[in-house]
């Protein structure tokens, strides 16, 4: 009982030191395309999840899935996700759990803002395209180990 | 013959009485009357129990008493050597207050190099041809922003019955 007392201190103090090795943040981002059309039969249906999601909100019928990258993030580090040819996501890492988004089309930064993405919660850019479709992007926080699977 | 004077007449046969009580005791024992049987009936039980005791004498003195304590105590003494902290416990009076203080300067380092950034979660358009709309879902955990390009007209995208714990901000 007594040799664990100091051990449990250097446990304490391994503790306090493990936030700061944890300040990576790991980001999926899915771009997502909304249609009426269920003829696409190259593009896979985006996962339930963000699907039933969209589905509550917006009125197309089918969300494919065209593009899908993790990311791991390191704190104060950005990170740029290729959704499209002419799309790119830059994700900064601002720690707990706090990122700061720009959107870029086609070379040039059209927002930028900061969010909380909190666990299992979404963050979605989205817009109209061509056809009555739309885009959306999908950002959301896993776990590190799947962006050592990609 | 009432409990009170019974007692006193058997404190007169104990001798425990003096002066004009002990004379009002002897008066009333000398006749023929109820406290002058009750006082031969004492005196009989009192006669009768002398010598009946067992006499107890110690066995050793007070003073042989104090010298088996005192050799006791010495040897106990003897036996029981002060023992020396071992060279872990010597360390350990060191390194807990070390650990703690260790543990303590992390995390105050930690919150004071890690302020909390303000939360305020605001997306904005940096085209002047785009417009930026944000909806906050907060029943499905999800938050658009939906961005729009001024010259077209607003889409009829979001379907009419979206739910009403939506909100918008602009």
């Amino acid at each position: 009982m007594q040799l664990t007392r100091p051990f449990s201190l250097f446990y304490l103090v391994f503790l306090a030191a493990c936030p700061a090795w944890a300040s990576d943040l790991t980001v999926q981002a899915q771009l997502v395309w909304g249609a009426n059309d269920s003829q696409n039969a190259s593009y896979a249906p985006v996962d339930t999840g963000l699907s039933a999601k969209l589905h509550r909100i917006y009125k197309w019928n089918n969300y494919f899935e065209i593009t899908n990258e993790v990311k791991s993030i390191p704190l104060n580090e950005s990170r740029n996700f290729k959704m499209s040819d002419r799309c790119v996501l830059k994700v900064k890492n601002l720690g707990d759990s706090r990122i700061e988004v720009s959107c870029i089309g086609q070379g040039k930064e059209v927002s930028k803002g900061s969010h909380t993405l909190a666990p299992a919660k979404w963050l979605v850019l989205g817009g109209n395209a061509k056809n009555d479709t739309a885009w959306f992007v999908g950002l959301k926080a896993v776990d590190p180990s799947l962006a050592k699977r990609q | 013959m009432n409990e009170e004077l019974e007692l006193k007449l058997q404190a007169w046969v104990d001798g425990e009485l003096s002066g004009a009580e002990a004379e009002r005791m002897a008066a009333l024992a000398s006749g023929q009357s109820e406290a002058g049987q009750l006082v031969a009936e004492l005196r009989e039980v009192k006669m009768a129990m002398m010598g009946a005791d067992i006499p107890r004498s110690v066995p050793e003195s007070r003073e042989f008493f104090w010298s088996k304590i005192e050799g006791q105590i010495q040897s106990e003494t003897q036996r029981a050597p002060v023992s020396k902290p071992g060279l872990m416990a010597r360390w350990r009076r060191f390194l807990m207050p070390l650990a703690g203080l260790a543990a303590a300067s992390c995390v105050a380092l930690f919150t004071l190099t890690h302020p909390k950034p303000v939360t305020n979660d605001e997306f904005t358009s940096t085209d002047e041809a785009m417009d930026t709309t944000t909806f906050h879902d907060q029943s499905s955990g999800l938050t658009v922003v939906w961005l729009q390009d001024n010259d077209a007209a607003r889409p009829t995208s979001v379907r009419p019955e979206q739910s009403d714990d939506m909100t918008v901000t602009d």
